[in-house]
């Protein structure tokens, strides 16, 4: 799931990419789906794309949200 | 509650009104009447208070002249002009019961009584207008004879009794062609037709009976019928009415208005025929199969009216009191929460209940079960559109109101099929098509618009399932690389606009290099992008077969892109117009169903917004959303979710990947449902609410519109308990205490105190003015019938790249076709409601359409048991060769869970929403084994039809 979300955007640039990614992702999953996924990151999962995993890098700098949702 | 106790049926004023500017002074029977000019003289005369006689005209029709019943005498006129065909003028004196026109009536009603039988049992019953008219027009003795019986008329025929819903008796009948131009200027389906000349003239539905003929049982032609001829079997069954009540269909995201005609009070009420409603904003008069006849579903003996529990779910079922259910459940949840976390248990709303009783579900989860472990139905069909509108537009729902299409010049059709799915929509729809709209037909399947009576499309693009953001991309790229776009509206409403034009604009968005993927001709493409940019008023309408994709919202945000660049947003005729699949899934959406948003689709970490629930509710709610139905399926199997209440939706039957949905209903320790039968869901639960009918509610729908409707109850609950009672008693079951309401109106106004879109409305102002739009503002606002008319809700306008990334989903050796699906018109959603009637009669089971290239490679003939098997789970049904479906795409319907079509539809989703993409399975085909044959055949016992 968090790979589909990381192909719709791929096309920006990375940064913008893996903030829109990350935005997205606390904007509409459940705490325990970024912590899944969180640990998926740490276990190095390979099957995991690099988009995705530099967004769940950047969740905990999201944690106070302003706006509804991040744009693809 | 309120029960109406007068059958008081509707007024017939003859003609239609006229819409005018001018009005113009007549004076009828000394009565003096102002009206719009254009106003024929019956329509005047009816509304001043004086009755003219009149037999082939109806207001729900353009004047006719036929019947010469409604004959007047003008002042300064020659001659008795027929008052449906004469236009009121300024000054214009009228007569009409004068000697010559009293003599003139009589004459002719002795003609029409001379073939009409003594024992015509419609005049007897009250059902047939020519005995009363008789009476009017002082016919009593015909000079003429008239025949004792219907066996005694002209030409005696048989009565058809073919339809299962009504009769059609040709000895009442007069000829006055009433259901002729009801079936053509109404439905559009031109069934019917006048057979023969003078005296041996008679009604024919095509020189068939009714059942083999092109006749779709709308119904419009009952209703129309002055006499017996056509008319309800239930009315000769039981008889006519006492009392009616206003209310709003159970079916599709139309929400047509009806009169439930009703005999009885209290328990013993019976529903006697549904009428459309002519004052219903929807549907102004019309109905479909479902609405007008197919309620009969509500006092199927499949209904439970008990409350029923069970340890296990391997357990049979033990009827208890409402107590022991509620504190069963509630018992239960608050230990799960204890043992495994306040996250642990959640709930699903539907879009089949009301506004009223959604919103205290989402009351329930976000304050007594303090999560926001709450969605619905709509996950599962409209969420894209809820996330790709708000996204570029601003909010959550379709731009117009459906009187809108009146004014379009061209109508993109995508992914959806309104005949079937939305017919009362699709009525309106041909009307304006064979007024001369233009219409593209974006869609695999080559459905009925594309080419019908008097309506054929300008283009049929066939689509490829998974590609729609390819097509759509396309067109804009057309639109734009030719300078046919609205540069000025886009600079003045939009923003993004210059890195959009120049992604839009890119070769690799052209119809030429996306052709591969669409399937489609670039010509044809090209041709179709300039026609909407060019040909006018330009609106799309769209249904599943967009939403239900991996890019379901990146497409809806594709067209949402198109209507822009194009200016076709912000006024009449235009629009992104998304044909919501049930009736209140527009509502489950507003009402704060979805884990993300509260009502009025404020997110959940809008401080402002969770401040509001928090002060009114009492408790601090979760800033966090909560689980996706999906979601909720994974997490179950992860142990992180142990029980869910349901209310009203079949996710065992109409959710994807059935074994996975199984699975994790297996998983739960406490599975609760509400609804009316014991659903295929029901078996994996342990507690069973019985709910109410929409016969039973009080309550509002809200349609694709935006149109909140009331539904008012036409009997009360027949479960002891209305639906929001039953969660509120739950809720404070689990201690909190603060879910208590007097009714369902103190609901709405609930809603109404906390959602500025809905701030205006109240049951009371609904009653007063029928129906309103939402957003409504304030109670000075009558509502909204077009959005973003001078800006949008969010100011500018988003245009958004929208990238094509094709599906995961792809054709393969092993799986070589395309699964598709979607519905047809007798039959709906899963079947829980339609298969419990006649309906059953047209669509007894799911076909599966394959094109003859693909069947004759694999021996397939129609009428063959096929097994249809995909990744996950293959199933068994017949077959129907049949060249509506392109080479390499397969269709079928989910109606039956006898065939369990998801069962083969896989996980994949939506990337933005999860809605699953039921529009592409890769399948193969084949000619079912004889052991398949014998276990279809065990399964389908004949189905219990009752009306």
């Amino acid at each position: 799931m968090g790979n589909d979300i990381a192909r719709q955007f791929a096309h920006l640039p990375t940064e913008v990419a893996a903030q829109a990614v990350a935005r997205h992702i606390e904007t509409f999953w459940d705490p325990r789906m970024r912590r899944a996924l969180e640990a998926l990151v740490a276990e190095h999962d390979d099957s995991l794309d690099p988009l995705l995993v530099d967004a769940v890098g950047r969740l905990a700098k999201h944690a106070a949200r302003s706006t509804p949702d991040a744009q693809p | 509650m309120t029960l109406q106790s007068i059958w008081d049926p509707e007024v017939d004023f003859g003609t239609p009104a006229v819409q005018a500017v001018d009005t113009v002074s007549v004076t009828i029977d000394g009565h003096q009447v102002d009206v719009p000019a254009g106003t024929s003289v019956l329509r005047a005369a009816t509304e001043a208070g004086v009755t003219i006689p009149k037999l082939c005209a109806t207001d729900s029709l353009k004047a006719f002249g036929s019947c010469r019943m409604c004959l007047v005498e003008v002042d300064g006129a020659r001659g008795v002009p027929a008052s449906c065909t004469t236009p009121c003028s300024d000054g214009m004196v009228v007569s009409t019961q004068t000697d010559t026109v009293r003599d003139l009536r009589r004459n002719v009603m002795e003609l029409y009584l001379s073939d009409h039988p003594e024992d015509c049992d419609g005049c007897a019953r009250g059902n047939c207008e020519i005995q009363a008219l008789a009476v009017q027009v002082d016919a009593a003795e015909v000079r003429y004879g008239r025949p004792e019986t219907r066996a005694d008329v002209a030409h005696p025929q048989p009565i058809d009794l073919s339809n299962p819903y009504f009769a059609f008796d040709d000895s009442a009948c007069i000829v006055c062609s009433r259901c002729v131009r009801a079936c053509a200027d109404i439905q559009g389906t031109f069934a019917l037709t006048v057979e023969g000349r003078g005296f041996d003239s008679k009604i024919s539905a095509g020189g068939t009976d009714f059942m083999s003929s092109e006749c779709v049982s709308c119904g419009a032609c009952v209703q129309a019928c002055p006499t017996s001829a056509l008319q309800e079997k239930s009315i000769v069954s039981l008889g006519m009415p006492t009392r009616s009540v206003e209310t709003t269909c159970a079916y599709c995201g139309v929400g047509c208005s009806f009169r439930a005609e009703v005999q009885g009070d209290g328990d013993d009420s019976r529903v006697v025929r549904m009428i459309p409603s002519k004052n219903g904003g929807a549907n102004e008069g019309h109905s479909c199969v479902k609405g007008r006849f197919a309620y009969g579903y509500a006092a199927h003996k499949d209904r439970q009216l008990s409350p029923m529990v069970r340890d296990t779910i391997d357990d049979e079922w033990r009827k208890v009191s409402w107590d022991e259910a509620i504190a069963k459940a509630a018992d239960g949840f608050k230990a799960l929460q204890a043992e495994h976390g306040v996250g642990a248990i959640g709930g699903i709303s539907s879009s089949r209940c009301t506004n009223e009783e959604v919103y205290v579900v989402q009351k329930m989860v976000r304050a007594a079960f303090g999560n926001n472990n709450i969605d619905t139905c709509a996950r599962v069909c409209h969420s894209p559109t809820g996330y790709g509108l708000k996204q570029t537009l601003g909010t959550s729902a379709g731009t117009q109101d459906f009187r809108s299409v009146e004014a379009t010049d061209v109508i993109l059709l995508i992914g959806a099929n309104p005949t079937d799915a939305h017919p009362v929509f699709a009525s309106r729809m041909k009307r304006r098509l064979r007024a001369g709209a233009q219409l593209i037909v974006a869609d695999p399947r080559r459905i009925d618009l594309v080419r019908s009576p008097h309506v054929e499309a300008a283009f049929h693009l066939p689509v490829l399932p998974g590609s729609n953001v390819a097509f759509v991309n396309a067109m804009t790229h057309v639109i734009v690389t030719e300078g046919l776009h609205d540069l000025e509206f886009v600079r003045e409403r939009c923003e993004d606009a210059e890195d959009y034009l120049a992604f839009i604009a890119d070769p690799s968005n052209s119809p030429e290099a996306t052709a591969e993927a669409t399937g489609i001709d670039p010509d044809q493409l090209r041709a179709a992008a300039r026609l909407y940019a060019t040909g006018g008023n330009a609106a799309i309408y769209y249904g599943l077969g967009v939403t239900e994709h991996s890019q379901g919202s990146t497409m809806v945000m594709g067209m949402a892109n198109l209507a822009m660049v194009t200016g076709n947003l912000g006024h009449n005729g235009v629009g992104v117009n998304p044909l919501r699949g049930q009736n209140n899934v527009q509502g489950s959406n507003d009402m704060g169903s979805f884990p993300h948003e509260f009502p009025g689709n404020r997110h959940i970490s809008d401080e402002g917004a969770r401040d509001i629930y928090q002060q009114l509710w009492g408790r601090t709610l979760d800033p966090d959303p909560g689980l996706r139905i999906p979601n909720m399926f994974d997490a179950a199997l992860g142990g992180t979710f142990r029980g869910l209440y349901i209310q009203g939706e079949d996710i065992a039957q109409s959710d994807p990947n059935t074994q996975h949905v199984e699975a994790a209903l297996r998983a739960m320790d406490l599975v609760v449902v509400q609804d009316l039968f014991l659903n295929e869901t029901a078996r994996f639960a342990h507690v069973f609410l019985p709910g109410t009918s929409f016969l039973e509610k009080d309550g509002t729908f809200t349609n694709a519109e935006r149109r909140i409707n009331r539904v008012r109850p036409v009997f009360a609950s027949k479960v002891g308990m209305d639906e929001w009672e039953i969660t509120c008693a739950i809720g404070r079951a689990m201690g909190y205490e603060d879910m208590s309401y007097g009714s369902a109106s103190e609901i709405m106004d609930e809603v109404a105190a906390t959602t500025p879109t809905f701030a205006g409305v109240s049951f009371a102002r609904l009653d007063e003015v029928g129906s309103m739009q939402w957003p409504v503002f304030d109670t000075t606002s009558t509502g909204t019938p077009i959005m973003h008319v001078g800006g949008f809700v969010r100011g500018k306008g988003k245009l958004i790249e929208t990238v094509y990334v094709p599906t995961t989903e792809r054709s393969t050796r092993k799986y070589p076709l395309i699964l598709t699906t979607g519905r047809i018109l007798s039959q709906y959603n899963v079947g829980a409601q339609t298969r419990r009637t006649a309906n059953n009669t047209w669509h007894p089971e799911d076909i599966l359409e394959i094109h003859p290239a693909d069947a004759e490679m694999r021996g397939i003939s129609t009428g063959d048991l096929v097994d249809l098997s995909s990744r996950v789970g293959s199933t068994t049904l017949r077959a129907s060769v049949s060249e509506r479906m392109p080479a390499g795409v397969v269709y079928t319907t989910f109606h039956h869970p006898v065939t369990g079509a998801n069962v083969v539809t896989t996980e994949n989703s939506d990337w933005a929403t999860n809605c699953p993409e039921y529009k592409v399975t890769a399948v193969e085909v084949g000619v079912a084994n004889a052991r398949g044959d014998a276990a279809i055949a065990e399964t389908r016992a004949p189905a219990d039809m009752h009306a």
